[in-house]
């Protein structure tokens, strides 16, 4: 691990105001289950650390009428056991439940979460030299490629995005607070993250001088679910992840305002814009979920070895759909 | 028979003596060894598959912060096989200094071509490892019976045809391999504190490596976290940690990280075969067929054990085709059962794909084609398992038909209904498992009533301290926590490795000698302080009792007369030399040791229960009943665990488990517990032990048998839940969607 300086602020603008304003030199560190791995592999080889520890306005949490927010350092462990989040956001305690392990939960943290590197088992090799690290195309392409991207078009590096908190705070319109060194502003989480193509680009917008300091969920009388098809129940990353939020739905109402948005099958979270235009305004029944569910795979372009992703796309969706309406898990035997 | 007719404490189940000790902490593994002044050391590795080193600078590294010593594994020119050759070494203050070091060595290479698929080695033009063969496969042995193609499928009821794979897998002991490595002053003495299942091997290989006396080596491996047999000595870790420790005068702990763990510490090979079966109409084999190939990596090792196919099972014709792929990838070692696994999984799934076509019930196509007893086998011994083969698996089926209450559960392929289908499939398996010495094991009894017993065998997880408390406190009266054991210290004299499930078997009569050595020294020494004769004396739980007047004196009161001499004992089996005499006695030691005292011989069976969701190609698998012969049985408890450790094993080896290499770059992509999978406590079936106690025949091993069928099991009961065969391994959603999708 490369020898670093170690500072621990205390204020949000002090924190920032230590990172250089181009990614590789500075980095933030939370709760580091991400940061440290990718040190000791020599991915990440910043010589200045800057702990948010010390930054206690990143651990405050506050319920109002209409939304809830939630401090960047909170753990992911918090996020899943608190009570207006299971209450209001149902799909984002879900998927915080299911993240990793113990370990990682209690450590990990929203802010972290969201700004995590991507998995890329070719990214993650020291003696690789993929596209995001300078080469001159991406190793998956025509290599390994069984967890990666379905949704290719327009891809120069087929990472899927990490987070399966991202999925869910999107499908429930979540919006973050960002720290910039001039000030702050809001993103819509719908916003927050991009495709990376170099060196020079994380998986998310942020400046590499700006900090998440809380994300916002509305409160809206939303149901949402997430579902994860996992290869392992044990600590494991899905293999496809299906967040869906929407208004009404119940007993055979219609639901509304549909957000349907998919995890670990493009480079970002993916909207499922399609899915969410056939299942607008109509009740949630086996047969719309399943449509809808088709819907949301439409325009993939799996590789060489993904193709079976598709399926678990579909699946992903309608199981979602059908846990939101409060449906009883027909899988479950 | 030479073990105690009754029997109190053996066979019964005893829970591990230092099972809290590992659940605490307390037990120290050589990975928590940490000496004075103790530096770090990491080795550079070949990044490429296949490399020529043009030049190697270590001057740099050499000044880097905190290095005290730098040792150079290769030569300038050396071609190199296998990304994760060892290149050079480094010793530092601490690991992240020593990392840091690493990347300051400077490496020219040539990079040559490379194979590491089994797809693209099968049909490449060029050789790409070592030797003189014009390409990578190696034809490794083919087999024809007699007429084979003209009559061995003639008439039969039916014929099918699979093609069945599993991929490499890595042994990803828990504890790495490695050590830490300590000189004396003037670096004539070496001690090592090994992860190794050979602890007196470990020590023998470095005295002869330095050239030092054997005298002067001594190896500890006091707790150990897995071998599986990739750990029979020092390894290449092992010379280079005690380079660099002389080198720095300083101690060295050199333990192998994660990924080196998975890339360079060992790997079950490949195995995939095109199996043709063909049978009656009540299911008995006429025909078994295969072309098979699998890989060891860039070593020339057997892949699948082809004169063992087909397995378990007897048919009157057989033909096998078996070619070895050597790749570009680390070399195979031992792992548990080694060839087993694989030859299981390619005949138990031809034999229930045939039992499908023929609508034969699998577990009567199994009884249908047991092999015969054979008396003769072995020195005509009644209680050798081929004399009883046929016995034992009847028996074990009927036992296990009734423990998983197959008649209910079972059900035709494919016929169960649901989205998540759940199925049941059945396997058999065989393993040798005898030992001998020699083991001397020393016992030693002292004043104050403790009993100490001592030998430089290994536990690498086996609970090997309690087996030998067991039979030491069965000889003396006692209760196995009363009996202090020490292991894992070559001081002790010679043992033999721990492999092949022999520990057991080959540590077992040592001890009863030793013990009963003890005993009688014992008695003898008390004798006259007690008024008696030594005759007259016997040991009964916690007293001896004078037979003539039946005085009764506590262990302790009869421990106390014994002054400040304590008594000591050696015990070691077989005598040496003596086994194999071609005299009368030498038969009759043959027999004690091969027939009652130890055995060699086992069979098993297991049946797992799997739900398969049909719309995500997930598979869990809910049930395994294991029924287990294992000869005489020492720890019930012990054994038990050591089957439900295999069957987790082959839980994890059907589902889970795959080393996946990079074909543009000849590296393996999952060399961690991220993607390379291993299932948690969630993934894990609840498991069901039967073990069958046969103490007539004496003890055998139980350490590898029970990981051999579980694989094919499962495999058997997702075809059972489908009605389709998933034809490769690990059974992954995107195989079993892929299986399902071309049915339809
Ligand atoms: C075995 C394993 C399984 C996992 N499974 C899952 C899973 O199923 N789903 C899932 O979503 N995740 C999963 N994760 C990832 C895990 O959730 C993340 O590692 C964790 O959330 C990162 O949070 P952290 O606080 O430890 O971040 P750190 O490691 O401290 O930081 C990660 C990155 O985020 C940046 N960062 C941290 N905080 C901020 C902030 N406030 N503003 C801006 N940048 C910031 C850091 O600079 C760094 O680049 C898994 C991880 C492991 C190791």
């Amino acid at each position: 691990m490369k020898n670093f300086t170690y500072f621990r602020p205390t204020s949000p603008e002090q924190a920032v105001g230590l990172l250089e304003a181009r990614w590789g030199n500075t980095e933030l560190l939370a709760g580091g289950t991400d940061l440290l791995d990718l040190q000791k592999e020599y991915i990440a080889q910043p010589s200045r650390i800057v702990s948010l520890a010390g930054v206690a306005q990143l651990n405050n949490v506050s319920i109002g009428d209409r939304a809830i927010t939630l401090g960047a350092g909170m753990t992911i462990a918090a996020v899943a056991a608190h009570a207006s989040v299971r209450q209001h956001a149902a799909a984002l305690a879900q998927a915080a439940a299911e993240v990793g392990a113990p370990q990682i939960r209690n450590m990990g943290t929203l802010g972290g979460n969201l700004c995590q590197r991507n998995r890329c088992w070719y990214f993650r090799d020291e003696h690789t030299n993929c596209l995001l690290k300078g080469g001159p195309r991406c190793n998956a392409l025509d290599g390994e490629n069984k967890y990666h991207a379905v949704f290719t078009a327009g891809h120069r590096c087929v990472i899927v995005h990490p987070s399966t908190l991202a999925p869910a705070l999107i499908a429930l319109g979540a919006s973050a607070d960002v720290q910039a060194p001039n000030g702050r502003r809001t993103v819509e989480l719908a916003k927050f993250f991009r495709a990376p193509t170099g060196p020079a680009e994380r998986e998310h917008t942020l400046a590499a001088n700006e900090l998440v300091l809380s994300v916002t969920i509305p409160i809206a009388g939303t149901r949402s679910a997430s579902y994860e098809v996992r290869h392992k129940q044990a600590y494991d990353w899905p293999l496809v992840q299906a967040a869906v939020a929407f208004q009404g739905g119940q007993n055979g109402a219609k639901a509304t305002g549909v957000r349907i948005v998919l995890g670990h099958v493009a480079p970002t979270p993916y909207i499922a814009e399609a899915a969410q235009r056939a299942l607008d305004n109509r009740a949630i029944t086996e047969a719309s979920a399943t449509a809808a569910g088709r819907a949301a795979a439409e325009g993939a372009k799996p590789l060489s070895q993904n193709g079976y992703k598709l399926r678990l796309i579909e699946v992903a969706v309608k199981r979602a759909l059908l846990l939101a309406s409060g449906a009883k898990p027909y899988w479950e035997v | 028979m030479p073990w105690p007719q009754t029997r109190r404490i053996i066979g019964t189940k005893v829970q591990r003596l230092d099972g809290p000790d590992k659940a605490t902490g307390r037990a120290k593994y050589s990975f928590d060894i940490n000496r004075p002044g103790m530096l770090h050391a990491r080795m550079l590795r070949c990044p490429h598959a296949h490399a020529r080193v043009k030049s190697i600078d270590v001057s740099q590294a050499e000044k880097a912060p905190g290095v005290r010593a730098v040792h150079t594994i290769v030569k300038p020119d050396a071609e190199l096989y296998w990304a994760g050759a060892e290149i050079a070494a480094v010793a530092a203050d601490t690991e992240e200094h020593a990392e840091d070091a690493l990347r300051a060595i400077r490496v020219d290479y040539q990079e040559l071509p490379h194979l590491v698929k089994e797809s693209e080695a099968l049909t490449a033009k060029r050789r790409t490892v070592s030797g003189n063969a014009m390409t990578n496969v190696e034809a490794a042995g083919d087999f024809a019976t007699a007429n084979f193609d003209q009559q061995a499928y003639q008439g039969a009821a039916a014929t099918v045809e699979g093609t069945y794979g599993v991929p490499i897998i890595s042994h990803q002991c828990l504890e790495s391999h490695g050590l830490v490595a300590e000189w004396n002053q003037d670096a004539t003495e070496l001690t090592v504190w090994a992860s190794t299942q050979a602890v007196p091997n470990t020590a023998n290989q470095l005295a002869q490596y330095f050239k030092l006396p054997a005298t002067r080596v001594k190896c500890i491996t006091h707790y150990m976290g897995g071998g599986f047999g990739s750990k029979f000595g020092p390894d290449i870790q092992g010379t280079v940690a005690a380079e660099l420790a002389r080198k720095a005068r300083a101690p060295v702990k050199l333990m192998l990280d994660r990924a080196e763990e998975v890339t360079c510490g060992g790997q079950r090979p490949s195995a995939f075969g095109t199996v043709k079966v063909a049978g009656d109409n009540q299911g008995r084999l006429q025909a078994f067929e295969v072309d098979c190939y699998g890989s060891p990596g860039i070593g020339g090792a057997a892949t699948v054990n082809f004169n063992l196919l087909p397995y378990v099972y007897s048919a009157p014709n057989v033909k096998r085709k078996h070619s070895r792929l050597r790749m570009n990838v680390q070399t195979a070692r031992a792992m548990r059962a080694p060839g087993h696994p694989q030859n299981c999984l390619l005949t138990e799934q031809a034999l229930d794909d045939l039992a499908a076509r023929l609508n034969v019930n699998p577990l009567d196509m199994r009884l249908r084609n047991l092999p015969a007893n054979d008396p003769n086998a072995v020195d005509n011994a009644p209680t050798s398992f081929l004399a009883l083969r046929n016995t034992i698996y009847t028996r074990e089926i009927d036992i296990i038909k009734k423990m998983c209450n197959w008649e209910q559960r079972w059900h035709a392929p494919g016929k169960g209904g649901g989205v998540v289908k759940t199925g049941l499939g059945v396997a058999l398996h065989t393993w040798g498992g005898g030992g001998r010495g020699p083991n001397p094991t020393k016992v030693t009894i002292s004043a104050d009533g403790s009993v100490l017993a001592q030998s430089s065998s290994q536990d690498l997880g086996t609970a090997q301290r309690t087996v030998t408390a067991i039979i030491v406190a069965e000889v003396l009266g006692l209760q196995p926590r009363d009996i202090t054991v020490q292991l894992g210290d070559s001081v002790h004299g010679p043992s033999t490795p721990s492999g092949g499930s022999t520990t057991c078997p080959g540590t077992s009569p040592a001890i009863l000698k030793a013990a009963e050595a003890a005993r009688s020294a014992f008695l003898a020494e008390i004798a006259p302080r007690l008024n008696a004769q030594a005759g007259d004396l016997t040991i009964e739980p916690g007293v001896i009792v004078n037979r003539t007047n039946n005085q009764r004196t506590p262990w302790r009161q009869a421990c106390a007369r014994l002054g400040m001499n304590p008594v000591q004992a050696t015990g070691d089996w077989p005598p040496p030399g003596q086994l194999n005499a071609m005299t009368p006695a030498g038969a009759a030691l043959r027999r004690e040791w091969q027939q009652t005292l130890t055995n060699q011989g086992v069979g098993g069976i297991q049946v797992a229960e799997v739900k398969v969701d049909t719309e995500t190609g997930v598979v869990r698998c809910t049930h395994v009943w294991a029924v287990q012969d294992c000869g005489m049985i020492i720890n019930k408890q012990g054994c038990e665990s050591q089957v439900a450790g295999g069957v987790i094993m082959g839980v994890n080896y059907a589902l889970f488990e795959e080393c996946i290499y990079d074909r543009a770059t000849g590296r393996m992509v999952n060399p961690d517990m991220e993607f390379y999978k291993l299932g948690g406590i969630q993934d894990m079936p609840q498991i069901h032990v039967h073990m069958m106690d046969m103490p007539e025949r004496g003890v055998i091993g139980i350490g590898e048998p029970p990981t051999i069928s579980t694989a094919a099991a499962i495999a058997n009961a997702i075809h059972n839940a489908l009605g389709v065969r998933v034809p490769q391994a690990p059974y992954t959603p995107e195989h079993v969607l892929a299986a399902l999708a071309n049915r339809r």
